[in-house]
């Protein structure tokens, strides 16, 4: 049923003189992908942020049904490729409910670390910030709370921030570290995103990106259709009793990012183009589970 | 590392373009990293690098043909990049270069660790975060100092013209000599670089360097009068090599005159062996020629076996 709605719309888009009849809001704005639905720019943002309001307070119960608990050991390797060091100026975007944060802190402050170091590093222990921006008050009220759950509650090097990825708070220069897991795919201008990621890290900083892809291996595609569609929102229908956001969650993967002149799916490829693009060197990206998940990364000079 | 495989390739056209070699150690000091990041990352699958845009620093144009060669390595995809490369941006190739430099004086105080490399990354101006992008971080900096280590050995191969007037064995044992003290500085924190390249991930690339540096010695000894193989030299002189480095770390005598003496004593008694492996196949042959093929075929298995055993 998906699929026949994908194609359909992208021979909708093809078709030029079928334009005439889409939905008034597409020949007016620029339109971008909400999922498989396409909608007008300025509407996404407000369309993903009622999602993630919907599913801020179990979101990691759905992360762990969606995954099979996989998504720890990613998010684990994301900030062992990251390799955190003390004093470190980190910012975790779209990181609501602070995930990766956690990770980096308790990585930064592990005693077998510290017992290797120079006595020198306690002061820099100090002077860590991890930064959790994230477009949606409700991630970030979760994200606080488990803070508080982990023991970090009093802990000034986390920093809860309100924010955009696509217009940061932050000065130019000033970070050593930028990630994003599983939130650029929400992001509506995803070059956008890129070039601030590029403009606030420092030289020598890094910028890793963790996000879902495409899986191009015969039958373990199908296999992965099927649990994405049939199982995930009925899954998430029986879990939260919302359908609608985990459809989108869904989608949006598949969809990941939008190129609606061309209607295809990017690449893992397109997207380290577009990260080199913006400034970045050694653009790499490793895959993990067989393609289903990968880690982009790149270095700014 | 593949600078010196490409020399012997093209001796001539190397030993003609001796003032473009500075130039040429600056791209190949760049693609050293380069070639062992992407031959150590097989075990992670699909990871598909991009390369990076090229920088062309002006004073490159003196070996501007060396480039030619080295550009049919690049993939057709740093065409569309050249545009970048003309805004000067530094290279991260010779950004990762002297923050590796600027770490060796840092070993010292906390052996060959990230710590190390972060503490330079500072002394440098980079952000630290550069170290994570290293692939296997230690090991990198490990191999950036063997290379180094190469390169200052060749340097003086090409510079000193004493060393010709040296019979072979104590030619080998010189050069052995002047390759370990390189090292001194860094003896205290030795035994860790080495356990550092005994690491499986490590091994391809460690093993790789030692070659190279064992097959550099033997052309500069130069010893043409052999019919001994060419694995049977470099595994003789590997060996030399590691056990002079591994008795190195447990000297303490003034200035290391009990590790020269000892290695003095295996080169000798390595050329003495070949000698007798010779004399042995020349009055083989010499009896053969005499008795027929049979006693040579014989001689000739044992001569194999010898090898065996010695090699």
């Amino acid at each position: 049923m998906a699929t026949l709605v994908r194609s359909v719309a992208r021979n909708l888009r093809r078709n030029k003189l079928s334009s005439m009849y889409c939905p008034a809001s597409i020949l007016h704005s620029h339109a971008t992908s909400f999922g498989f639905k396409d909608v007008a720019e300025e509407e996404k943002s407000k369309m993903v942020g009622n999602v993630f309001t919907s599913v801020a307070s179990n979101y990691d119960l759905m992360n762990d049904l969606m995954s099979g608990g996989l998504h720890r050991l990613w998010k684990d390797r994301l900030v062992s490729k990251l390799s955190p060091f003390p004093g470190m100026k980190h910012l975790d975007v779209a990181g609501g409910t602070g995930d990766v944060a956690f990770r980096i802190l308790e990585n930064i402050k592990n005693v077998k670390r510290r017992a290797m170091q120079d006595v020198l590093d306690d002061d820099l222990i100090e002077e860590t910030r991890i930064y959790v921006c994230d477009i949606n008050p409700n991630m970030l009220r979760v994200g606080k709370k488990r803070a508080e759950e982990r023991g970090f509650g009093r802990d000034k090097s986390l920093v809860w921030v309100e924010g955009d990825a696509e217009a940061l708070s932050f000065e130019d220069n000033s970070m050593d570290g930028y990630t994003i897991a599983f939130g650029i795919r929400n992001v509506t201008h995803i070059e956008k995103a890129l070039s601030e990621a590029y403009r606030v890290l420092k030289r020598g900083g890094r910028f890793l990106c963790l996000e879902l892809s495409h899986v191009d291996i015969p039958i373990y595609k199908d296999l992965y259709d099927f649990y994405s569609f049939s199982v995930i929102p009925a899954v998430g229908e029986l879990v939260t009793g919302d359908r609608e956001s985990y459809q989108y969650l869904v989608e949006s993967v598949r969809r990941f990012p939008p190129q609606v002149e061309l209607g295809y799916e990017m690449t893992k490829k397109q997207f380290a183009k577009m990260i080199a693009e913006a400034g970045f060197q050694k653009v790499e990206y490793e895959n993990l589970v067989g393609g289903v998940v990968a880690i982009h990364s790149g270095v700014k000079f | 590392m593949y600078r010196s495989a490409a020399k012997r390739l093209l001796p001539a056209f190397y030993r003609r373009h001796q003032n473009a070699i500075s130039h040429v150690r600056i791209l190949a000091a760049n693609r050293h990293t380069r070639f062992m990041t992407s031959s150590a990352t097989g075990n992670i699958p699909d990871h598909n690098p991009i390369p990076p845009p090229i920088s062309n620093p002006a004073d490159c144009t003196a070996s501007s043909s060396w480039k030619e060669e080295e550009r049919t390595h690049y993939t057709e995809t740093d065409e569309k990049f050249s545009s970048r490369t003309k805004l000067s941006k530094a290279h991260y190739k010779d950004e990762e270069a002297r923050v590796l430099s600027a770490s060796l004086p840092h070993v010292i105080r906390f052996g060959w660790t990230e710590t190390a490399m972060i503490a330079s990354a500072r002394d440098v101006g980079v952000s630290p975060s550069i170290v994570g992008s290293f692939p296997r971080k230690e090991a990198a900096l490990v191999e950036y100092f063997m290379d180094e280590c190469l390169e200052g050995l060749i340097d003086i191969i090409e510079s000193r013209k004493d060393l010709k007037n040296l019979i072979p064995s104590e030619r080998v044992a010189k050069l052995v000599r002047i390759r370990l003290e390189m090292q001194t500085p860094y003896i205290s924190k030795w035994a860790q670089a080495l356990s550092i390249q005994a690491q499986p991930l490590n091994v391809p690339t460690s093993f790789k360097q030692r070659a190279m540096l064992v097959d550099e010695i033997w052309h500069a000894v130069d010893d043409d009068a052999n019919e001994i193989d060419w694995y049977v030299k470099r595994t003789v002189l590997g060996g030399i090599y590691s056990t002079a480095e591994l008795y190195m770390l447990t000297d303490s005598s003034p200035d290391f005159c009990d590790t020269w003496a000892f290695l003095d004593a295996r080169t000798k008694d390595a050329f003495d062996l070949k000698k007798t492996a010779q004399e042995a196949q020349r009055l083989a042959e010499a009896i053969g020629a005499g008795m027929g093929g049979s006693l040579q075929g014989f001689i000739k298995s044992l001569h194999g076996l010898n090898h065996v055993w010695n090699g």
